[in-house]
């Protein structure tokens, strides 16, 4: 089957800017959530704006949709591809253009891998705040269309705290250059509105980040508890009397196992119920103090032992531990479904029960990581795709927490966006004028509603959604 | 997403063909994270999802289910991998890509045999040269002569493709340097152990030196040593191109030999192997014989006894030995740069430092991104010459940078395709094996 644009988009990009045959393809038919898989028409690999300008016009004049894609970590399928639509992919677009260590800023192309971003800013004294933790992979880009967030967001804020302007090609080719905005730009703050935006606006190609000074002094502290429970009271005190640290996350019992396993090996204590894993950052004497409150708290909620990490390379131990958390779950299961929702920070440990529960009820299992601190919850159920049965089992068990979330004042996504997962999720958290109003924005920027159709804002209307559904009951498709 | 979900579950594996050619239980350990892409060489290069860990194992499992044929886009995707084995260092799930590219192309081989040609080429060179200390020696006797008169230019253009690997060969030095090992040579002090010395097949014809220089330090070190060539060839080149039975011929001719290695008083010495891809091979034969009834045991006994050069030397008692006797060198700036197989398959990367840290006034400087593939790897720097060259075109910019004139590592296959990029580039930086860093330093001045 030929398709009609092929050759105008191979004189952009070259045969290395496109992968056309089947096998090829294949390999792009879901991100990091595949459970949703679509075999794209096309994928297109541009090299800078100018490409990716020009392969849009071709696209737009002939009417087919486009899926942005960086990396394809994005655990809510924001990059699952859509029938008879192109991937445009930002993978080949990994030049760092510019790293102002005066002013702190870098420039860069959104195909940048976050770490790396890090890495080079790192002579200068300087990082970038986010840290996703598929931070050695996912790309820029990626982060901007989902306003990623990291266990250092606790203090730092997600992605769009951290984005100072941005190149934007939308859906007809049209560059729009919104990279030297002020902090109070003249008209609309487009930046704010396309950051978490998931790529329906259009593509974004080069983005200016703020960088953030590395800190004179950093401690990691880890803390053993011997419930889940008492972790999570810890952290919702630890808000309470105002404590700031610059990262607060809690790892369980399975999740220890699982990364001990693997070659992200931290030395998590495995014989602990669950961990709290926390960092302070700032001068020497906050420093100290912060960490000298934090662990008096532990104590008080009956933490078994403190450990802190004795220099840098210890430290980057206990954080990879953390980051590989996800992938070691292969260890347990073929697949994993990571929910990421928003719990209320006073109601943590309810609420972890609540997920727990939900999912021991469906004969699930389910282990737990999240950033505490920001009241991010990451219910994680080990599952195997093969077995029709438990994928329904953990889809249903996944839109019960969310509801459960919802219902105490949480939201839907903490920081891997809605993307098709959550999609039909929308509806519980607002209503059709509010989606009325997401769409119309929408529409203003993409009219014929072709850059990533079909995610995030559901399609049938909510009242419809909301009328009482049995949940099908077995393998009875 | 919509209870229950809209896509179709796969079926499971069905046709006996499909669970042969994919190792399919491997495949499914994979999480699709993708936490590997960026420290994938060909991801890097390319930066498509099928030339990447995760892309490879999407694919092995699509065949497996039945959702694709093993197609020429898939061959390719399977085919590209270096096989550097970086992916298996950094996946939390802990997949074993080595092994799962040996099964896929071993599988494809025999699903879609490739041209008669190539079939022909991989018999001569996989079946009846490498395992051939004779044959071997006679190709490099003739490939001398050849160089000697000049003519390599004129017989790589008559080879066509193949030709390039011809260019790019280092002169093959004269016989007298490409004979055995003595089959036993005593500790040069006190006795304390016995090694054997692995030989292989390509080392003995290029770098000689290298294992006479190994035969030094380890017998400064304390240990006896023994020749080891008896089967020449340990089947790493065979099983990384995707064919197992040869590699597994192979693995029972190495054990054989080396058992008969073992003393009438029950000694065996440690295997010793200073070419990391053979090393790494060797120390993984009981999962390449693990369904022999024969031999799974024998191999499970053989792994036990196979260590690396630098791993073998870092241990307490040889190192201090060892460290005893290095002297100052005057080499200026060294670095190392960790060879594959020897970081991500074998788990090496203190011990080669330690040892070079043992060398009085060593000036050793950092060498950025030390553990990604140079593009050798193993016989794709021959198939694929152009790409092998733009992998290695990073490490080159990043040994500029380090400021070193003096390259250390621990492999062969690395070995050759620096120097050959160097040469390439005009470039004067030196390019040394660890045993050769340390023979040099032996008995240097004191400090």
């Amino acid at each position: 089957m030929a398709l009609p644009y092929l050759e105008e988009l191979r004189a952009i990009v070259g045969d290395a800017g496109l992968v056309t045959d089947r096998a090829g393809r294949l390999a792009y038919e879901s991100d990091a959530l595949s459970l949703e898989k679509q075999l794209p028409e096309l994928v297109v690999l541009p090299l800078d704006t100018a490409q990716a300008s020009a392969v849009m016009r071709v696209l737009s004049k002939h009417g087919v949709p486009i899926v942005p894609r960086g990396a394809g970590t994005g655990l809510a399928g924001g990059a699952t591809p859509v029938a008879g639509g192109v991937s445009l992919s930002t993978a080949r677009m990994r030049e760092i253009l510019e790293i102002d260590p005066v002013g702190r800023t870098a420039r860069v192309q959104a195909g940048v891998v976050n770490a790396e971003l890090t890495r080079r800013a790192a002579p200068h004294d300087l990082f970038y705040a986010p840290d996703p933790s598929s931070q050695a992979a996912c790309t820029l880009g990626g982060n901007v269309a989902n306003n990623s967030g990291g266990p250092h967001c606790f203090k730092h804020g997600a992605t769009t705290r951290h984005v100072l302007g941005m190149i934007v090609v939308d859906a007809d080719g049209e560059v729009i250059d919104l990279s030297h905005q002020g902090p109070d730009p003249d008209g609309f703050d487009l930046i704010g509105l396309i950051v978490g935006s998931e790529g329906m606006f259009g593509l974004v190609t080069e983005v200016t980040l703020k960088l953030v000074p590395i800190p004179d002094a950093t401690e990691t502290i880890l803390a053993v508890f011997p419930s889940l429970d008492s972790a999570c009271d810890t952290v919702t005190e630890a808000i309470a009397r105002r404590l700031e640290p610059s990262a607060i996350e809690i790892l369980d019992e399975l999740t220890i196992d699982a990364v001990e396993r693997s070659v992200f090996a931290a030395g998590y204590p495995r014989e602990a119920k669950a961990v709290l894993l926390l960092e302070c950052e700032g001068s020497a004497a906050e420093v100290e103090a912060t960490s000298a409150d934090l662990t008096e708290l532990c104590q008080e909620h009956g933490c078994l032992e403190i450990r802190t990490a004795r220099d840098d390379a210890d430290r980057r131990r206990l954080w990879a531990g953390r980051k590989g958390a996800f992938g070691a779950m292969g260890r347990i299961a073929p697949d994993l479904y990571v929910a990421d929702v928003v719990a209320p920070r006073t109601r943590l440990r309810e609420i972890v029960r609540i997920a727990t529960d939900i999912c021991h009820e469906r004969g699930l299992k389910v282990s737990n990581v999240f950033h505490a601190g920001d009241g991010n919850l990451h219910p994680n159920i080990s599952y195997d795709r093969r077995d029709t049965d438990e994928v329904r089992r953990v889809l249903e068990a996944g839109e019960l927490i969310m509801r459960a979330c919802i219902e105490r004042g949480g939201s839907l996504t903490g920081e891997h966006g809605v993307g098709l997962e959550k999609q039909e999720h929308m509806c519980h958290l607002f209503d059709e004028s509010d989606l009325d109003a997401m769409r119309r924005a929408r529409e203003a920027l993409d009219p014929d509603l072709r850059m990533n159709p079909g995610k995030m804002i559901p399609i049938r209307g909510c009242r419809e959604m909301r009328t009482p559904e049995p949940m099908p009951q077995g393998d009875d498709r | 997403m919509s209870v229950p979900p809209t896509t179709a579950v796969e079926p499971p594996m069905s046709s006996m063909q499909a669970g042969v050619i994919v190792d399919y239980p491997a495949s499914l350990d994979c999480i699709h994270c993708g936490l590997c892409l960026d420290d994938c060489p060909t991801y890097r290069l390319t930066g498509v999802e099928p030339q990447s860990p995760r892309g490879r194992i999407h694919l092995m499992r699509a065949v497996a289910e039945g959702r694709l044929d093993p197609e020429p886009g898939y061959v390719e995707a399977i085919d590209t991998c270096l096989v550097c084995r970086h992916c298996e260092s950094v996946c939390p799930a802990g997949i074993h890509m080595g092994q799962m590219i040996e099964v896929a192309r071993d599988g494809l081989n025999r699903v879609d045999p490739p041209r008669w040609t190539v079939r022909m080429a991989r018999r001569i060179g996989l079946r009846g040269l490498l395992p051939s200390r004779a044959r071997l020696s006679l190709v490099a006797g003739a490939t001398r002569m050849l160089q000697r008169a000049g003519l390599t230019g004129v017989v790589a253009k008559m080879l066509g493709p193949l030709g390039a690997g011809l260019r790019d060969l280092p002169n093959v030095p004269p016989a007298r340097e490409r004979q055995r090992l003595p089959d036993f040579t005593p500790a040069d002090g006190p006795g304390f152990g016995l090694v054997a010395l692995h030989e292989g097949c390509v080392m003995p014809q290029l770098h000689g030196r290298v294992h006479r220089a190994s035969v030094r330090v380890l017998a400064a070190a304390g240990d006896a040593v023994l020749g080891f060539s008896d089967a020449t060839c340990c089947g790493a080149l065979q099983a990384h191109n995707g064919d197992l039975e040869s590699a597994r011929e192979q693995a029972r001719r190495t054990i054989a030999a080396f058992e008969r290695k073992t003393a009438d008083d029950g000694t065996t010495p440690v295997l010793i192997s200073n070419s990391a891809g053979c090393g790494a091979h060797m120390k993984e034969y009981d999962r390449l014989l693990a369904d022999d009834p024969e031999w799974a045991e024998r191999a499970k006994t053989f792994v036990t006894r196979v260590q690396d050069f630098a791993e073998h030397l870092a241990e307490p008692g040889p190192r201090e030995r060892l460290a005893q006797r290095l002297g100052r060198t005057d080499l200026g700036a060294v670095t190392y740069d960790d060879p594959c197989h020897l970081c991500h398959g074998q788990g090496v990367r203190e011990q080669p430092r330690h040892l070079m840290s043992d060398v009085p006034g060593l000036d050793v400087v950092t060498l950025e991104r030390p553990e990604s593939c140079c593009g050798a790897a193993g016989l794709h720097a021959l198939l694929r010459p152009d790409e092998s060259r733009t992998v290695l075109a990073e490490k080159l910019r990043d040994l500029a940078a380090s400021g070193a004139s003096v390259l250390v590592t621990a492999n062969p296959g690395c070995h050759l395709q620096y120097e050959s990029g160097l040469q390439r580039t005009g470039s004067d930086v030196q390019v040394l094996h660890l045993a050769e860093l340390l023979d040099r330093a032996l008995d240097g001045a004191p400090t």
